[in-house]
This record gives C-alpha cells, structure tokens and sequence, in this order.
C-alpha cells in the first residue's frame, strides 16, 4: 500500500535517512523504533511531504507520490497524521477541529460533517468536551481529540509520530487504548513510538531504524525479544534497564 | 469667552474632528491592506519583493510624517502630473504611514503562529491558502489586533499634523480660528481636550475589546 524505496533525507551536511526500504501492506500496524535522533520523525515526514526527501520514492498504490505531477493533497487526504504534540487549533472548538479538513476538503457538508465528528468523538470517549476549547482538555484528551481529528478524514492509513511521549504517565493509557481499538478495526498504521508493551502488544511488525537505516525489522517477537542485530540488542538493553 | 466663542468653536472642531475620523479610519483601512500584503511578504522567502517591502518600511520609518504628508502633496503631484486634493493625499500618507508600521506587527503575528499547526492542516489535506485563512489568520489576527489598535490611535492623532497640506480637520480650524479670533489660550484648550476625551473614549475601547479577545 504505502512502500518506501530508497529514501535519503540531508538536512544541509547531516545525512540523516541514507537508504530506508519499507513495505506497509493494508491492515498492517507498524511500529517504528530507534534511538533518539536517528530520523523516525524524519521518515514519517518525508512520506507525507512535510519534508522533502533528498531522494528516492514513496509508491502509493503503486504511484509515486514524491513525483513532481503528483498533488500530495491527495495523499493527505487519505493518510492521515498524528503529532507528538496534538497540534489542535487553538481557537477553534474541538467540534470545530474535528469538523474543519472535512468541510473544506472533502465538500462534505456541515451537517454530515457534524454527525461523523460527534460519532468519532465518542469512539475517542470525548463526545461531552465538543464545546469545550483545546486548551480546557488534558494531553491526553487533546491527542485524543487530534485522533478523532484525522479520522475525521476517514484515511486509508495514519502515521503516527510519538503520540504518547508528551503526555503524562497516566494520560498514556486512554490514547493507546484508542490505537489498539483502531488497529483492532484493521486500519493501517505506521506507529513510531517508545511504547514497547504497545509494540509487543498490537503490531504486526516492528522496524528498528538507527544511523539512518533500517537495522532491523520482523514481528515484534523477534525484534523485541530475540534482536539478531548487536545495535538493536544495545537499544534495548536500554529499555529493560530503563 | 463666552457662550458665543463656544458657539463659533465646537461646530468647527466637530466638523474637523468628523474629517479627522474619516481620514484616519480610510487610511487605516488602506493601511491594513497594505500591512498585510507586506507583513505576509516579509515572512515569506519571496526575496525579491521582499527587498521593496523593506525598502519602503525603511522609507516611512525614517522620515517624520509631516515631511511625508509635504512630499506626497508638494511634490508627487509635479513628478506625476497629476493634482490630488488635500483630503486624498491626506488618505494616502495615513494608509501609507500606518501601513509600514502595522507591517512589522502582522508579520510578527504570522510569525508567533506555532509551524505545527499549519504542518496539522496541510497534513488533512488543506492546501496553503486554506490553511492561511482557517488556521494561521484568525489567532495571528488576535495576536495583532492590539497593536492594530494602537496604531489607529496614533494615526488619528497623526492627522493634527495633516494641517501642513491644509486639510481641515481639527487642529487645522483650531488653528485658524485662534489667528482670526487672537484667542489662542481658549481655542487651544478647547482643541487639546477635544483629543484629550476622544482619544480616551478610544483606549477604553481598546481595552475593553482586548479582554473581550483575551
Ligand atoms: N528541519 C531540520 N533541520 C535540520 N536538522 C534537522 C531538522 N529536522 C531534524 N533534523 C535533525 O535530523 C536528525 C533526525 O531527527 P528526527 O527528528 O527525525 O529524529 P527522531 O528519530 O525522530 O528523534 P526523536 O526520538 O528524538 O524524536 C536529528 O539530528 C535532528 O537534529
Ligand atoms: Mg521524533
């Protein structure tokens, strides 16, 4: 579905993606993990073009959609994208954020609009905030929210780029209980992320990337448990210590 | 002083004070026009225009107000062979003046606004300009506004200075009336609480619309 071939990303002198190979099949749940630094932001980025990779492609359905002809509003659309930090529109309700690439996309009109939101608001357990503003809601709400913001869409795919790490230890649980209920659902996700019980837990397949490469990548009982690769043993070392 | 000069002199300053308000809220309509063409511009990398944009800010910034209003009335007219009235030209130093300054505010405004959230709404699919409009102008306009606000202040007391190029708004009958009438102590006390009162009505409205946005 989403294949990415020989992607390179510099950032001026600093390589930072130097030949990453990745195969996203429909369905699948795909977490992507690494020591910090090593371009897992960078690598959901340039999928979706908020960067522009250096070189390579990223084939969707089979087309390229770093091509120059290819309108990546089109892919947006359909893939999806979760922060690190929410990113809500602070003047806009969470209704309204909600509501807002639909209307103005997808020429959805307000009422239909209004009906999916208030139903993706209570699959995220937020339907009562509607009215309230992004900054009256915890982190936990707001990434929530966010969720609901990007399915609003209704994609094909979402990327997802650390949703958890800002957030409070105990506001981590209420957001991944909604990514395990949409990986249940069969939505195809690229997760990158520190959680390794969420890993261990609900992907399909897990991509060590370190040094701008893919190190390692197979189900996550492999990779998490049985590691071939010395740096990815050393990388997780890290976390059992942790 | 008596009944009779207050008779002569307020219909004169309320009618100069009308022109005055007329002239400064035209202009500064021009202005935020202007402002917002530069101030988007200047945080853009449209390099090109981007150096005329300095270059007129710079031009404003550093010349005073009443050379600009002289320059604009005395000498463009000759240079283009065209004749604007007072009032016009007036206009046209107003929302040229406010519109360097209030520049500066709306590009740091546009600049304040947090990158991740244009990178949320282009990642929905929003193209740019869906994106300025919906997600970037609305909070970069909150942020602006007081400043905007003070600028309309300071460009309704620059207009006192318009008297220069004879157009009549208060100041410029004030001071006409005390040279006919040789009572400048109370014409000019008159005038000066004129501004005293109109300009507070206007930063009580400033205030009171920036709670109203806080
Ligand atoms: N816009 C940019 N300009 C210059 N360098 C950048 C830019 N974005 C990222 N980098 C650099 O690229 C490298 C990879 O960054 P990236 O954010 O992709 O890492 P990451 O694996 O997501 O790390 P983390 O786990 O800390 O989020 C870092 O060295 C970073 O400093
Ligand atoms: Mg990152």
């Amino acid at each position: 579905m989403i294949e990415v071939r020989h992607m390179k990303k510099n950032f001026g002198e600093l390589e930072v993606l130097r030949d990453v190979n990745v195969h996203i099949h429909p369905g699948e749940v795909v977490c992507v993990i690494g020591p910090s630094g090593s371009g897992k932001s960078t690598f959901l980025r340039c999928i979706n073009q908020l960067e522009t990779a250096t070189s390579g492609e990223v084939l969707y359905h089979g087309e390229n959609i770093l091509d120059k002809k290819y309108d990546i509003r089109k892919f947006r659309e359909e893939v999806g994208m979760v922060f690190q930090r929410f990113n809500l529109f602070p003047l806009k309700t969470v209704l309204e954020n909600v509501m807002l690439a639909p209307v103005l996309t997808k020429h959805k009109s307000k009422e239909e609009a209004k009906r999916l939101a208030m139903e993706l608001l209570e699959k995220v357990g937020l339907e009562t905030k509607a009215d309230a503003y992004p900054a009256m809601l915890s982190g936990g709400q707001q990434q929530r929210v966010a969720i609901a913001r990007a399915l609003a869409m209704q994609p094909q795919a979402l990327l997802f780029d650390e949703p958890t790490s800002a957030l409070d230890p105990e506001l981590v649980g209420d957001v991944l209980n909604v990514m395990r209920d949409l990986a249940k659902e069969g939505m195809t996700m690229i997760v990158v992320t520190h959680e390794m019980g969420f890993a261990k837990e609900v992907a399909d397949r897990v991509i060590f990337m370190a040094d701008g490469y893919v190190v390692e990548e197979g189900k996550p009982s492999e990779v998490l448990e049985n590691p071939k690769e010395e740096r990815t043993k050393t990388f997780l070392s890290r976390f059992l210590t942790a | 002083m008596n009944i009779q000069f207050y008779q002569t002199i307020l219909p004169m300053l309320f009618s100069g004070i009308k022109l005055t308000f007329m002239i400064a809220i035209i202009g500064i309509l021009i202005g935020i026009v202007i402002a917002s063409l530069c101030g988007f511009v200047l945080q853009s990398n449209f390099k090109i225009i981007k150096i005329f944009v300095e270059a007129y800010i710079w031009v404003i910034r550093a010349t005073p107000i009443m050379v600009q209003a002289l320059y604009v009335y005395y000498v463009i007219p000759k240079l283009i062979g065209l004749d604007f009235k007072a009032n016009t030209v007036g206009i046209i130093v107003i929302a040229l003046n406010s519109g360097a300054f209030m520049s500066e505010i709306i590009k740091g405004a546009l600049l304040s606004i947090d990158p991740g959230q244009k990178e949320a709404a282009v990642s929905l699919g929003l193209s740019n300009f869906q994106t300025m409009i919906h997600v970037v102008i609305p909070p970069a306009f909150k942020i602006a506004l007081p400043g905007l606000f003070n600028q309309f202040i300071i460009s309704v007391k620059d207009t006192a200075l318009l008297s220069v190029i004879t157009v009549n708004e208060a100041t410029h009958q004030a001071q006409n009336y005390a040279a006919l009438s040789f009572q400048a102590i109370p014409t000019y006390t008159v005038l000066a609480v004129f501004y005293l009162v109109i300009i507070s009505v206007l930063i009580i409205l400033q205030k009171w619309v920036e709670k109203k946005m806080g």
